[in-house]
């Protein structure tokens, strides 16, 4: 077992050892955000199965002895390929019923036998490992006797709101990008007229937006009336003027950066790293390793994590722990964008980075996106990659993390349809990084239907 | 308002989001897929439309696929002006 998942397991289970049946619930943000008054605009995604199967990320988190929760079973192909590089996935567990649009917690739910095969490993002492715990993932522990590796849903659900993190950022003396907590539409207008004397723009944030979604940035007082038009109307409207935002000053910056650390059952709290995040208009696209910060730089962070960590064991909180940051064009850190008191996307590379990096050596999260006639097998996938695959001897080449989400839309599609591939990719430096993700794009770009649509 | 002035409106819309020039475009473009764009634009792109259109829209009581292509929005938009669409999307390809 890597030391990483040997760590987080000695952390949240006082058993390094210990069991986990994994559920990558990547949808729980929507349901902690569900009490919560944000933005107005409508819930825009057609991507909504293409997140539900990112569950797959699990297969390379899990340990052999582990379990993992699934919508439909690991292409075997997939399950061969990770076996053959030493990262052989968890057992699978699927429930035996799934109705149409459920998510995976609620199908368990509704899935007596299985239900029966977790109360049996509930029995041996296994735990439950959500991403992140909402009340699905809360009732399947108690119904189960699985033990919850983290806190339960009411503070997990508290400790998330960009709200809250602003607030003990504050009241612990970090440095914070300077705005304004909003909980009223006031409170908004007024947040809005103090950042746009002060900054050329702000960002208005939902206390519970999902990642990439639920923030939107105003570039002057034109955008800002129009926004607090729009909040107005709505309040009118509902007889409410709550909201639940955050208005930051935009700050030019350098990097996004990620960083976790897990607080221990025992509320001792452990630093696990730090990545850069690559994000588009705030869209998370992937994450670098190493991150350009210097030793000073982590070390603050490691400090930050340390009083981060605490506080939130005060609350009551205990669980891994994601926080973005940002590392100014000043070249300051601002240790805390938001914190994710779940697993994050990064959380799910920490096992194969451990086993496939080099020392000295740069890693790639990615995804790419496809443009698909047809479903792809894991072979077909596998063999277009041909000669760019991470061996055992090459230091150099591409780890495929995530298969599920190629074809996840293919069953709704009626024509070509959109898939993402995940992968890792390893390098000996930056330059061969570069190259590699340049080849990797052009062969996956040869199985897109359409092509001149780069995105 | 006729549906010719409703898709200029649009692309003169997604112009001010997205920062580029759009013009031209087919009403079968998709936005998010050929257009690029996300997901955190779409309030924008609300806001600038009923500036430029005169409307009021209740963003909340929108659909995901009246952002599916330029047509559909097209659509949205002459609705919500109390215009007819003119002809089917469906002849429009």
């Amino acid at each position: 077992m890597s030391s990483y998942l040997r760590t987080m397991k000695e952390s949240v289970s006082g058993d390094p050892n210990a069991v986990f049946v994994f559920l990558c619930n990547f949808e729980v943000e929507r349901r902690w955000a569900q009490s919560y008054t944000g933005l107005p605009g409508p819930q825009v995604s057609g991507s909504d199965e293409t997140v539900q199967r990112l569950e797959e990320l699990g297969a390379l988190l899990g340990a052999e002895g582990d379990y993992l929760l699934l919508r439909s079973p690991l292409d075997p192909g997939f399950r061969a390929y990770a076996e053959g590089l030493g990262l052989a996935p968890p057992s699978e567990l699927v429930p035996e019923n799934f109705p149409e649009g459920a998510s995976t917690s609620a199908a368990v739910l509704g899935s007596p036998v299985l239900l029966d095969r977790l109360r049996a490993l509930g029995r041996a002492g296994a735990h439950l490992m959500p991403m992140g715990t909402s009340a699905d993932e809360q009732k399947i522990a108690e119904i189960t006797g699985l033990r919850l590796a983290g806190a339960d849903a009411d503070r997990a659900e508290k400790v998330n709101s960009k709200i809250y993190s602003r607030r003990i950022t504050e009241q612990l003396g970090l440095r914070t990008i300077p705005g304004a907590c909003c909980e009223s539409v006031d409170e908004l207008a007024r947040a809005l007229d103090t950042g746009l004397a002060a900054a050329p723009a702000v960002i208005v944030k939902e206390a519970y937006g999902v990642s990439g979604r639920g923030l939107i940035v105003l570039r002057g007082r034109t955008q800002a009336d129009r926004l607090l038009r729009m909040v107005r109307r709505r309040a009118e409207r509902t007889g409410s003027d709550r909201l639940d935002v955050v208005v930051e000053h935009f700050l030019p910056k350098r990097a996004d950066l990620n960083y976790q650390f897990t607080v221990g059952r025992d509320g001792g709290v452990h630093f696990d790293f730090v990545k850069e995040a690559l994000t588009e208009n705030g869209i998370h696209k992937g994450h670098l390793m190493p991150s350009r910060l210097d030793r000073e730089q982590i070390a603050d962070l490691e400090k930050t994590s340390l009083a981060l960590g605490r506080r939130l064991f005060e609350d009551g909180f205990f669980g891994v722990v994601g926080v973005d940051a940002l590392l100014g064009e000043d070249s300051l850190v601002y240790p805390v964008l938001e914190i994710n008191a779940r697993l994050n996307m990064s959380s799910y590379q920490g096992r194969a980075t451990e086993a496939l990096s080099r020392p000295g050596g740069v890693v790639l999260a990615k995804h790419y996106p496809l443009r698909l006639e047809r479903p792809l097998t894991f072979t077909e996938i596998h063999e277009a990659l041909q000669g760019f695959h991470r061996t055992g001897t090459e230091d150099t080449g591409i780890l495929l993390t995530c298969f599920a989400t190629v074809n996840a839309q293919a069953a709704a599609a009626t024509g070509p349809f959109d898939g993402r591939l995940y992968t890792l990719l390893f390098a000996p430096d930056r330059e061969r990084l570069g190259k590699l993700d340049h080849g990797v794009t052009e062969r996956l770009g040869a199985l897109t239907a359409r092509k001149g649509n780069p995105r | 308002m006729q549906r010719n002035e409703a898709v200029t409106a649009i692309e003169s819309a997604l112009t001010e989001v997205l920062e580029r020039e759009v013009s031209g475009t087919e009403e079968s473009a998709r936005l998010f897929e050929d257009l690029h764009l996300d997901s955190t634009s779409v309030l924008e792109l609300l806001m600038s439309l009923e500036d430029l259109v005169g409307i009021e829209v209740d963003p909340d009581e929108l659909d995901a696929d009246d952002f599916r292509t330029v047509g559909t929005l097209t659509d949205f938009l002459l609705t919500a002006k109390g215009s007819p669409a003119d002809e089917p999307l469906a002849a429009r390809g």
